[in-house]
Parts: structure tokens; C-alpha cells; sequence
């Protein structure tokens, strides 16, 4: 049994870390905390399940379309709502929430409640891990969130775009004096972290249904690992993945699974109370921010 | 290359530059040489651009009200309302006060960002070119801008202003919070930089001593206005800039 639960302990870390990605990117470079986050994961889920259950599109090629029209939904939210609250911390909360909000509770209106909105897996089938049996679906999402951990690095490490990114994310001013359109550059990085919220919803949730309340839980999830890791630190929301990952799943192991979300909020509590920056987060964005 | 005619800037209802005209000739080092609170980093944040991103962050959130009056023109063109990015496209580049690297990344990282305009390949280039005006970098590329002296700093950020290869070259209080013996290390470096590449510079501080000797032309403001004009030379004979800066 303890086999069992490190291994899934660990796999609930990697879709902690795959759900938190994007609010964190978004976060670190823009400094907007995007409440709109959780509504657009979903949206990328139920755009793919609209593509492929209606058009009949490829699942594949479905996929892509939803993160695309994710990405592009999300550089379209800052363009013409965010980027006008740009710099006041309570209205970009204000207004990504209402967003959010507004986003979710108009798939309610159009009718997308029940059990029918599934997505499928990429492989069926399950494999064994000593006396462990784990499927498919949840060793592609290690599998991804390990790959897009290593090509955000790459990304932001390497490429023109990643460094402008890491300049701005540090000092804007000097980055608008060597050439750097900051509004530009808040706009890739909402549109990427949208995506990557369509890539998590896409990878994730085959493992259950497309519900609206799954943007509820994951915008509380992002922003638990990304307060208890310090917000804008990938480092942090990795390890915060690990702890708040292993804790629910020990939660939902020994004392019950309906108690696992009660665990975000404690690790949110906790955290905030010890240490409000978070493990590896500055007081003074928290300050700011939050 | 460069023309500001009747320059104002307010900030709400105080006057920060007041009427102010200067020229800037190709192949100069212009000098604006004034004290605390004289208007020099709004004159270089006005040059820059940057003036023009804080008006426009400060609208959005309903804050200070920013006024910006008359003509800065740059090659023949109008540039009053030009975001910085666009100005810095032209080839100017703005070394803003008090070392402005970016502190978590380390040298060599800040020199890649600082090429965000130039070309992939001419990257390493541009890097080994710093490198070479300031070889006490070299040794300190992989350490964290944050942990840097404060001369070490001022030359990463002097460095990051070449690396967008500008044509003017704007210096805001490069020698302030610095030791003498930085100080004079530093000049010795900007001019060279003048001499060797020719780049027009345009130079602000409140140090006027290690300034006057080496630029063709100065401005000596007060108040957001200007007092005196002159070539370096002229004013260091000055007994009223003589007084005020040198205390003889």
C-alpha cells in the first residue's frame, strides 16, 4: 500500500506542478495574477470535447486547435480587459475573476452539466510497478510534465523571446530601454499561460469527466502550489508540487479523498501564516500581490 | 542628432523641466551637469522614452498626471511621443541611474537579454566587444548581477546599453554612489568608449569635476531650467560653476 500511494503521491505532484505551470509563468512575467486561470482550463477542455464529439475532429488535431484557441483566448483577455488594470493588484483580481467566473458559469447556461463530457485517454491500458498497477494515461502525464518543465527552462533560458521574458520579469524598465515592448511581452506570456493550462486540462483530465466546478478546483490548486512555492518561482511551485502532492495523496489514502482539497487550503494557511512569501517567493511581490 | 526645443514636463502641477533647448551634435559628448533634484533624470527619461511609459502606466491606474510640451527630435524626425522600445530601435540607449542590470540573472545572461535587438549571430560578438572594454567583467560572467560591487554594475549596465550597438548614448549619473578611484576608472572607460566607437553621448551628473574636462559641450541646469551653456572648457573657467561645483 505504500508503494501504491509514493507512486501516485508522486504523480499527483506532477499535476499539481502541470495545473500551477501557467498561473506561475503568467505571474512571474506579467505580474498579473490571472483568477481567469482555472475558467480557461476548462474552456481548452471542453473546446476539445466539442471538436471531437461534435465536428468529429481528430483527437489529435483536436487537442492542438484547444490550445491554440486557448492561448489565443488568453492574449485576447489581457489585450483588451487586463492590460488596462495592468499594475493595480485588486482590480486584475477583480476583473480575471470575473472573467473566470463569467466563463464558467456560461458553459453552466449552455448546458454543459453532467456526466457525458469525458475526454479519452491518449493509450488504454495500465502497467504494473512492482505490485502496483498505474495506467497509461497517468505515466503520459509525468511523462509531459516533465517535458514542459524542461522546455520552459529551454524556452526562458535560450531563446530571444525566454530572455526577454527573464528581463522583464526582474526589472521592466530596463528591459523597455533595450528595445523590449513590455505590453507585448505580457501578452505572450498570458497567451502561453493559458495554453499551458489547455495542455494540463487536456493531459489531466481524461483521468475523469469535464466539469465546470474542475475550474473552481483548479484555479485553488494553482494558486496553493504557487503561494506555498513563492509566487513567480518555478523552483518553488515544484517543490510546493511535491509536498501538497504527497499530502493529498496520503490524505486521500489514510483519512479519506473528499479531504484532499481541504489539504490546499491548509498548505495555503499554513504557509501564510509561517511564511507569507512562500518557500522560495519575495514578501515584498507578496506584499504587492496578494 | 539630437534637438530639444522648449521642452516642459510637469508632474501633476510641478514643473520638473522648464523651457528647456539643447543640441546635441553627431560625434559629441554633450554634458548636463546640475544638482540634486535639477531635472536631469526627467531630461534623460524624457530623451529616452521612458518618461512616455510612466505617463502612460500612470493613466491607466488613474495616478500622477505626466505633461510632456514641446519637440524632442532625434535624426531629423519627431520622437516627443515614441514608446522607449521604438526609440531604442533608432539606436539610443538610455544607462539609467543607480545600475540598472537585471540582479537574479548573472553577467553573461544580462548581456544576452540586453541583445534582444541584435541579430542571433552577432550576438557573441557584441559580448566579446564588452568583454573587451570592460575585462574586469570577464572574470565575474557567471556571478549574479545582485552580487556585483556597485562599479562592477555600473560597467554591466554601460555594457548592456552597448549592446543594442546605438548611435546615442544616453549616460544618466553613471558615477553616482561610486568610490573616486571607481569614478575615475570609469570615465577613463566612457571616453574611450566615445573615442574608440564614436558614439554620440549625452551625459548627466551632479559630479561636475571628473565631467567638464571631457565633454565638447555642457548644460548646467537648476530647477528644470537651464543656467549656463558652454563648451567643457568655458564652464570649467567659470567662477559661478567654478563656485557652485568645484567650491573655489
Amino acid at each position: 500500500m505504500l508503494q501504491g500511494t509514493l507512486i501516485y503521491g508522486f504523480v499527483n505532484s506532477v499535476i499539481l506542478a502541470l495545473i500551477a505551470l501557467g498561473f506561475n509563468l503568467t505571474f512571474g512575467i506579467s505580474g498579473v495574477a490571472n483568477f481567469a486561470y482555472g475558467a480557461l482550463y476548462i474552456f481548452s477542455a471542453y473546446t476539445a470535447w466539442m471538436l471531437l464529439t461534435w465536428l468529429k475532429i481528430n483527437y489529435l488535431i483536436s487537442i492542438v486547435i484547444a490550445v491554440l484557441l486557448t492561448s489565443l483566448l488568453g492574449g485576447l483577455i489581457y489585450k483588451f480587459i487586463l492590460l488596462r488594470v495592468r499594475g493595480m493588484p485588486i482590480s486584475e483580481v477583480i476583473a480575471s475573476f470575473g472573467i473566470g467566473l463569467s466563463i464558467l458559469e456560461f458553459f453552466r447556461f449552455l448546458g454543459f452539466v453532467g456526466s457525458e463530457y469525458t475526454l479519452p485517454v491518449f493509450i488504454d491500458g495500465s502497467v504494473s510497478i512492482g505490485e502496483t498497477y498505474i495506467d497509461i494515461q497517468r505515466l503520459l502525464i509525468v511523462v509531459i510534465g516533465i517535458a514542459l518543465v524542461s522546455i520552459l527552462y529551454l524556452f526562458t533560458h535560450y531563446t530571444k523571446t525566454g530572455l526577454a521574458f527573464r528581463g522583464m520579469a526582474q526589472e521592466e524598465r530596463t528591459a523597455l530601454i533595450l528595445g523590449i515592448n513590455s505590453d507585448k511581452m505580457a501578452t505572450f506570456s498570458l497567451a502561453i499561460g493559458s495554453g499551458l493550462a489547455g495542455v494540463a486540462a487536456i493531459t489531466i483530465l481524461p483521468l475523469g469527466q469535464v466539469a465546470i466546478e474542475g475550474g473552481y478546483s483548479a484555479l485553488l490548486n494553482a494558486l496553493a502550489v504557487c503561494i506555498v512555492g513563492g509566487l513567480g518561482s518555478t523552483g518553488g511551485i515544484l517543490v510546493a508540487s511535491v509536498l501538497i502532492g504527497y499530502a493529498q495523496t496520503f490524505t486521500a489514502t489514510y483519512i479519506g479523498s473528499h479531504w484532499m482539497m481541504i489539504v490546499s487550503l491548509i498548505a495555503i494557511l499554513v504557509i501564510l501564516i509561517i511564511k507569507p512569501s512562500g518557500l522560495f517567493g519575495k514578501q515584498k511581490e507578496l506584499e504587492e500581490r496578494i | 542628432m539630437l534637438e530639444v526645443k522648449n521642452l516642459l514636463v510637469f508632474y501633476e502641477n510641478a514643473l520638473a523641466i522648464n523651457d528647456l533647448s539643447l543640441r546635441v551634435e553627431k560625434g559629441q559628448m554633450v554634458g548636463v551637469i546640475g544638482s540634486n533634484s535639477a531635472g536631469k533624470t526627467t531630461l534623460m527619461n524624457t530623451l529616452s522614452g521612458l518618461i512616455i511609459d510612466m505617463k502612460i502606466k500612470e493613466e491607466r491606474k488613474g495616478g500622477e498626471r505626466i505633461t510632456i510640451m514641446g519637440e524632442v527630435i532625434f535624426n531629423g524626425e519627431e520622437i516627443t511621443h515614441l514608446e522607449p522600445y521604438d526609440r531604442a530601435k533608432k539606436g539610443m540607449a538610455l544607462c539609467r541611474e543607480r545600475h540598472p542590470i537585471f540582479p537574479e540573472s548573472d553577467v553573461l545572461e544580462n548581456l544576452k537579454i540586453a541583445g534582444y535587438l541584435i541579430k542571433r549571430s552577432e550576438l557573441k560578438e557584441r559580448i566579446d566587444f564588452v568583454f573587451s572594454l570592460f575585462p574586469a567583467l570577464v572574470g565575474l560572467k557567471h556571478r549574479r548581477a545582485g552580487f556585483l560591487s556597485g562599479g562592477e554594475q555600473q560597467m554591466l549596465a554601460i555594457g548592456m546599453a552597448l549592446m543594442i550597438q546605438p548611435i546615442l548614448l544616453l549616460l544618466d549619473e553613471p558615477l553616482l554612489g561610486l568610490s573616486p578611484a571607481i569614478q575615475i576608472k570609469l570615465v577613463d572607460a566612457i571616453k574611450n568608449i566615445q573615442k574608440e566607437m564614436g558614439i554620440t553621448t549625452v551625459i548627466s551628473e551632479q559630479f561636475a569635476r571628473p565631467i567638464l574636462p571631457m565633454i565638447d559641450y555642457g548644460y548646467i541646469i537648476e530647477n528644470g531650467m537651464l543656467t549656463l551653456t558652454g563648451s567643457g572648457k568655458e564652464l570649467m573657467g567659470n567662477p559661478e560653476v567654478r563656485a557652485a561645483y568645484f567650491g573655489v
